[in-house]
């Protein structure tokens, strides 16, 4: 699947606080070109926050995000801090490196800007509408006074697309391509099952042309059986267009099956990545475990004598003394941790 | 197996705009005594319907179109609104699906959580005391009856076994209370020293004021008795803490005083359950005495009643003639109606313990389906209009020589032939109970039976002397958000449900639905806006309340990995019909309706690595019900016959039955899909590789 090691989005530290609330706090990743990536992790873990960010519906606190190279999204709060450190403790030598940061945040200021206006390779649409978003609530997401067709045709429209006849067909055929019929275009979304609307809103986000998809949780509200027809039309999709998908959800099943690589998110931070095979047959952090072992699986038998692990972050660690990075343990297994709780997760590697 | 509730031959439409759903397509299932009934089923398969309907919270469009709800001795679809006060709640509970709606925006948390509790803590001592007193009532005529001695002998001994079990009734709740709080305390204990050794021991103040006060709880001449030490640890403690929490340092004197607590509390803990009997002072001696007369009293009335059951068999076959007539005539079926119900209600034996739903509920169902029969429903203009839209429609389909797949519902929500048809079966219903109550007779135990009777009374007193403070209430609350993983619950405690997340919400409504200590407890979609680790949390929670209290459940959802966690018993839905039903191990291992089959290879397991197979479509509209199997549209096993008759129930084995044609002995073979079969074989190698293993 992702043979190349093209990167697509890069994710550099990146800080989300709202109040002093530290939503997300210092998640790095990358996304190559192809793949799925999923994360995971609880409510309120910030999943959601990340995927929010990458699209700039917030302002990001701090960290960079990097599209196919090009700066989109860059936080100062950084910066801010690394003046405000120095001027306590550098005294007067701190000048110049003063002068430094103040440069580098009005970079990032500037490149912030800028993003906003850059246009894509065909010179028509803005670059960062190659990012699109599939939303977790396929009733909320769809305005319920306009068409279907309207819904689709929305971000052509503002792409600045005129040609009424071009517009309407192309609407009609991403309705196909999501299995939905031409009839369906004149409809309101209230007229659609839940499954049929979460098309909608798939749709919506493939009419851009878009290389990155951010799926928020796509499938939780729907029944087991849609929720299988929509997996297997984000699959289809994704090998007919070549697009790359970043799967944000908490069934952990769905996340093993459909993505390539998945990130474990806990209270901000991103405390394990690997291949989603790897993840799941040498789970590393005690949270991942605990995650894993909380799996509902189809089995009575085993259901009745599971055994759930529970992680207490008190208990599991003592970062009073060292604290925890996020580091490399095998090629492409990243976990967070001390560095001797880090040679601990390497002596379970090599025994099992 | 005690039978809690019966669900038998439940039809329930719905009056919309388009015409009438058929939302509930006479569906019956029993819930035993303990167990977890699962109803799995996609949305509008009518699970949600069903559960509503047990609880008579119905939407106003819908019409009850048959069948009935037995639970202790009374039919939930025939009661009243003033009845239903005393179930809703209190006896029945529910957790909703949807968190938002369930809670109310302008109440605060903790005052949501405790409302009920007060609420339902005086009714519940009034219900309590009442059951007593007319339980006592009927034990002391009964005793009478059995010749055994006089009324005034009788009234004596049953007052000294009041008194007796009261006083130890009283006794057994101080002791318990007091040793909860030492329970309490020492978790309470062993938390602080963890997190003062972790160097994170916050909301200090509001933990040590906490513990003291368990600590003062929990002294009880059976749990803490050394009274003055206990005194002296705490008064060491309250005079260290704040000096030490205000250096914020080691707290040495605070860790010593704990440990010293914490021995206490271990020693206290130790000891016996004592006699509650004697240590009240009472002796035990009428009790037992009573429960002697009450075996007597059992046999004796058992034989009576026999022989008025036996009566009112014979009394069913020289009237069941009457209602057979092609149209009934209302001065005869009066007639014999009031002598059925009249032989009927004689015969029930006011000595069994557990409510004989069926003879409890005859007179009122058998009035209720009389009314109507001759009553009649109300014609609906607007019902009438959609029915003969589609008549209509339906007529020139055949008239342009097509065959249409659905059929037309009539107008009316009730049809005369089917109340017959159900008062017919009414009538057979309470025979047949009968028959079988005669024949098995001689295996009754007494002394048994007696022994249930006076636990009942031990319940019942129990529940008639436990008074909830606004205090106590307060505390269990508290303890409830703990349970339900909620951190930081003092504060959260005074907040509004806007604070909180879509799962904190739900947790709380979980909390509220468990607060009421129910009888049976009905779960739709508790969990499907919850991550997984929560998830697993509230599984656990719900299923060790389960069994600590044996509680009935009846578990509503469309996550099959949930299911096989909680169900003792799984019943599948498809458009308002049962299709599949059966224990856990019957359905994940053996299952046999495609309907099954599909659902199970929808879902992608942790090893699943092929391409989903979805099931294509979407559930037939109801308001066109098709006339075949429902499913068979989107079967791919369909056979023809599947299109033009819908297959009536297969047994497969005794617990475990499925309609589907594909059972009939003429059927093909056709084995389940290689996604199911080949997880099913997974499962099982992986259990043996376990049980080597382990």
């Amino acid at each position: 699947m992702a043979d190349n090691d093209e990167v697509l989005l890069r994710v550099e530290h990146l800080c989300q606080y709202f109040k002093g609330n530290k939503a997300v706090d210092d998640v790095s990743f990358e996304i190559k070109k192809g793949e799925v990536f999923g994360i995971v992790g609880e409510s309120g873990c910030g999943k959601t926050t990340t995927g929010r960010s990458i699209i700039r519906l917030y302002d990001i606190t701090s960290g960079n995000v990097y599209f196919k190279g090009v700066r989109i999204a860059a936080g100062t709060r950084s910066y801010k801090e690394n003046i405000k450190n120095a001027k306590a403790t550098m005294g007067e030598g701190a000048k110049a490196y003063i002068e430094d940061q103040k440069a580098l945040m009005a970079e990032a200021k500037r490149d912030h800007r800028k993003a906003k206006k850059l246009k894509a390779e065909d010179g028509k649409q803005k670059f960062i509408t190659k990012i699109q978003m599939i939303f977790q609530d396929p009733i909320a997401s769809l305005d319920p006074r306009m068409t279907v067709e309207q819904i689709i045709a929305e971000g052509l429209v503002i792409k600045g697309e005129k040609d009424k006849k071009l517009i309407e067909q192309k609407v009609y055929d991403v309705l196909e391509r999501v299995g939905l019929v031409r009839e369906h275009a004149g409809r309101y979304p209230h007229e659609f099952s839940g499954g049929q609307r979460q098309r909608i809103g798939v749709a919506r986000a493939i009419i851009m042309d878009p290389e990155l998809i951010i799926a928020d949780e796509p499938v939780s509200a729907l029944d087991v059986s849609i929720q299988a027809q929509v997996i297997n039309l984000l699959d289809d999709l994704r090998h007919q267009m070549g697009l790359t998908i970043m799967f944000i959800a908490h069934d952990l099943s769905v996340v093993k099956y459909f993505s390539d690589r998945i990130g474990v998110m806990y209270y901000g931070k991103m405390v394990e990545l690997a291949t989603s095979d790897e993840l799941f047959a040498h789970p590393l952090h005690p949270y991942t475990k605990s995650l894993l072992s909380a799996i509902p699986l189809p089995d009575p038998e085993y259901e009745k004598n599971r055994k759930r692990i529970v992680y207490d972050p008190l208990k599991a660690h003592d970062y009073s003394v060292e604290k925890p990075e996020f580091v490399e343990i095998t090629p492409g297994h990243f976990v967070m941790g001390s560095p001797s709780e880090i040679a601990s997760y390497k002596q379970e590697l090599e025994n099992s | 197996m005690e039978k809690k509730l019966s669900v038998k031959n439940l039809v329930v439409s719905f009056r919309t705009p388009g015409g009438k759903v058929q939302a509930v397509r006479n569906i019956s299932f029993d819930l035993n005594k303990g167990e977890t009934l699962s109803i799995v089923g996609e949305s509008g398969s009518g699970k949600s319907v069903t559960s509503k309907a047990i609880l008579g919270i119905l939407a106003g469009n819908s019409i009850i179109e048959g069948g009935s709800i037995l639970y202790d001795g009374m039919d939930l679809l025939k009661i009243g609104e003033d009845e239903f006060y005393h179930i809703r709640g209190d006896r029945i509970a529910m957790i909703f699906q949807d968190p938002l709606s369930s809670l109310n925006p302008i109440m605060r948390i903790g005052k949501q959580l405790t409302e009920a509790m007060l609420l339902k803590g005086k009714a519940h001592n009034n219900y309590c005391a009442r059951n007593y007193n007319e339980k006592y009532a009927e034990a002391t005529k009964a005793i009478v009856d059995s010749g055994l001695m006089s009324q005034a002998e009788a009234e004596k001994l049953s007052d000294d076994a009041k008194k007796a079990q009261l006083g130890a009734v009283k006794r057994e709740l101080t002791y318990n209370a007091a040793h909860e709080n030492a329970v309490e305390a020492a978790d309470e204990i062993e938390d602080i020293l963890f997190h003062i050794e972790k160097n994170a021991f916050t909301d200090r103040k509001y933990t040590i004021r906490e513990l003291i006060k368990l600590s003062e709880g929990a002294k009880d001449e059976s749990v803490v008795s050394d009274a003055a030490k206990l005194d002296e640890v705490l008064g060491k403690l309250k005079s260290v803490y704040k000096a030490e929490i205000k250096e914020n340092k080691d707290y040495p004197g605070v860790v010593s005083a704990l440990n010293e607590l914490s021995a206490l509390m271990k020693e206290a803990l130790g000891r016996k359950t004592p006699d509650f009997y004697s240590e009240a002072g009472v002796s035990r001696e009428p009790v037992e005495n009573f429960r002697k007369a009450l075996e007597k009293a059992c046999e004796h009335s058992g034989a009576k009643y026999l022989e008025l059951k036996k009566q009112a068999v014979a009394v069913i076959d020289e009237n069941r003639h009457v209602f057979e007539a092609d149209v009934l005539n209302k001065v005869d079926t009066d007639a014999a109606g009031s002598k059925l119900k009249a032989a009927i209600s004689a015969s029930i034996d006011p000595m069994e313990i557990h409510k004989d739903g069926l003879a409890y509920t005859f007179a009122g169902n058998l009035d209720g389906n009389l009314k109507t029969y001759f009553e009649g429903i109300i014609k609906n203009k607007k019902a009438e209009k959609e029915h003969d839209k589609q008549q209509k429609k339906y007529d020139s389909l055949v008239a342009r020589g097509k065959t249409p797949t659905w059929e037309v519902i009539p107008s009316a929500a009730v049809d005369l032939d089917v109340i017959k048809d159900t008062i017919l079966l009414l009538i057979d219903r309470v025979k047949e109970h009968y028959e079988e109550l005669i024949a098995t007779f001689d295996q009754r135990n007494y002394a048994v039976e007696a022994e249930h009777f006076v636990e009942y009374l031990q319940e019942n007193a129990r529940g008639m002397s436990e008074k909830v403070t606004k205090e106590i209430a307060k505390y269990r609350a508290l303890k409830l958000m703990e349970e339900v993983g909620i951190s930081d619950v003092r504060k959260r405690y005074y907040q509004y449900p806007f604070e909180f997340s879509g799962g904190m919400r739900q947790r709380i409504v979980i909390a509220i639905a468990l607060a009421a200590n129910p009888d049976i407890l009905i779960c739709d979609e508790p969990t499907t806006a919850l991550d997984v680790t929560i998830q697993a949390q509230i599984l656990e929670l719900i299923n060790k309340i389960k069994r600590e209290r044996n509680l009935s459940i009846i578990f509503i959802t469309h996550d099959l990995g949930v299911v096989a966690n909680m169900a003792d018993r799984i019943a599948v839905m498809y458009a308002g019909k049962i299709v599949e039903v059966g224990t856990a191990s019957d359905v994940f291992y053996s299952p046999a309706h495609p309907y099954t089959w599909a659902l199970l290879s929808a879902m992608p397991d942790t090893e699943t690595n092929e391409r989903l197979e979805a099931i294509p479509g979407t559930p037939p509209n109801m308001i066109y019900p098709p006339v075949g199997d429902a499913f068979a549209d989107r079967n791919k096993y369909a056979l023809k016959v599947d299109f033009k008759k819908q297959p009536p129930m297969f047994k497969i084995s005794d617990t475990h039955s499925a309609a589907t044609w594909l059972l009939h002995p003429d059927a093909p073979h056709v084995d389940p899909p290689k996604a199911v079969t080949d997880r099913i074989e997974r499962m099982k190698k992986k259990r043996e590789e376990g049980e080597t293993n382990g």
